[in-house]
């Protein structure tokens, strides 16, 4: 389970959260939703160590992040972060060198299901290709959570019907997925859990299906509840 | 017979439970007899991917049928629809009893006497039946 226990974050003068609690169980898709600039990213990358916190504190499995917990835990930032030189085959290699957990088979089986060549370059990837290629670079890993930043934003329908596709199927299996939104749109129905943030807290963290089974809401409405009123 | 386009279009309301609307979705195949006793259905997994859905929920969703007694998974096989013709026949008549109650409550804000209304109904009925040949 990722722990997150009433962390902050000052940046340029604004308390961006101010005390933010939360946990994402493994096995679970859990969607951390909120507008923009409500600090969903920072979280994902306080949990990852990229960023410091001025207090709180995150704990996986138990854990503070420490270094082995790297191969346990892989992330999927908003924007591919390879050099634009690589091709796709050399960033897969890249991967490899340095990651234990880096499962070629399960790579290459992800780079024909989103039918990516090995011989593209990064830099002249399309920001839905983009989007495919990081997330083979994320799920190539065989880690236990996975981080996904706005996995869905700016890409085109069938790319997000293929993305879609990934997180029905075995290869997010008994894993812990946590993913940023500000629309969830057709991702209603995939995410078994619900944090909204608001005001740099956690303002109504919910499990969907009860949510729907005790109050007769969607996420839809929730969020209307929370960010019109 | 488990094609993925017979099992792939339904389109779930977000307000209702998903589980709940999944067991409703299979209750309703085996009424029309899409589905019938004793046939594989596909696996929790399988069935997440063609619906697009979590797979967690699927997993529900079948649990609460098997508590139904309306599937039956024995040891490792997969799951199959039951063979018993008594929750059967009880599905049929749920089915058919709910959606006259969602009728009458429709209908009851208007105020009409039965008789015209069974008449309306027969004549419906009728004309829909002819349309199908």
């Amino acid at each position: 389970m990722i722990e997150v226990k009433e962390i902050r974050k000052r940046y340029r003068r604004r308390d961006v959260l101010n005390g933010v609690s939360f946990t994402a169980a493994k096995g679970e898709i859990t969607c951390l939703i909120g507008t923009n600039g409500a600090g969903k990213s920072t979280i994902l990358k306080a949990i990852m160590g990229l960023t410091p916190v001025s207090g709180g504190t995150i704990h996986i499995d138990g854990k503070t992040l420490i270094p082995e917990l790297y191969e346990k835990i892989s992330f999927v930032p908003d924007h591919l972060r390879m050099p634009a030189s690589m091709k796709l085959s050399e960033a897969l290699r890249f991967m490899a060198d340095f990651y234990d957990s880096w499962n070629e088979k399960r790579a290459d089986e992800l780079m024909k299901f989103f039918r990516l060549e090995h011989s593209f370059k990064i830099g002249s990837l399309s920001k839905g290709t983009a989007a495919k290629f990081s997330l083979v670079l994320g799920l190539g890993q065989d880690s236990d959570y996975l981080l996904l930043d706005e996995p869905f934003s700016g890409i085109d329908l069938f790319s997000r019907e293929a993305i879609t596709e990934v997180f029905t199927s075995d290869l997010i299996e008994h894993r812990g997925v946590l993913l940023t939104t500000h629309e969830i749109g057709d991702m209603e129905h995939l995410i078994d859990k619900a944090v909204l943030l608001k005001d740099g807290v956690v303002s109504q963290s919910f499990q969907c299906e009860e949510m729907r089974s005790e109050e007769g809401k969607s996420v839809i409405d929730v969020m209307r509840e929370v960010y019109r009123a | 017979m488990n094609t993925s386009e017979e099992w792939a279009e339904v389109a779930f309301n977000n307000r209702d439970p998903v589980y709940l609307q999944v067991v409703r979705y299979f209750k309703e195949r085996i009424a029309t007899g899409h589905s019938s006793a004793g046939q594989v259905i596909p696996s929790r997994r399988e069935l997440g991917a063609l619906m697009k859905i979590n797979p967690n929920t699927v997993q529900k969703a079948y649990k609460e049928m098997e508590d139904q007694q309306l599937i039956v998974t024995e040891g490792n096989l997969p799951s199959r629809i039951t063979h018993d013709t008594h929750v059967l026949s009880q599905i049929r008549a749920e089915l058919l009893g709910s959606a006259v109650r969602d009728f009458l409550q429709t209908v009851q804000k208007i105020d009409i006497p039965i008789e015209e209304l069974l008449l309306m109904v027969e004549r419906q009925y009728k004309e829909m039946g002819a349309k199908h040949d």
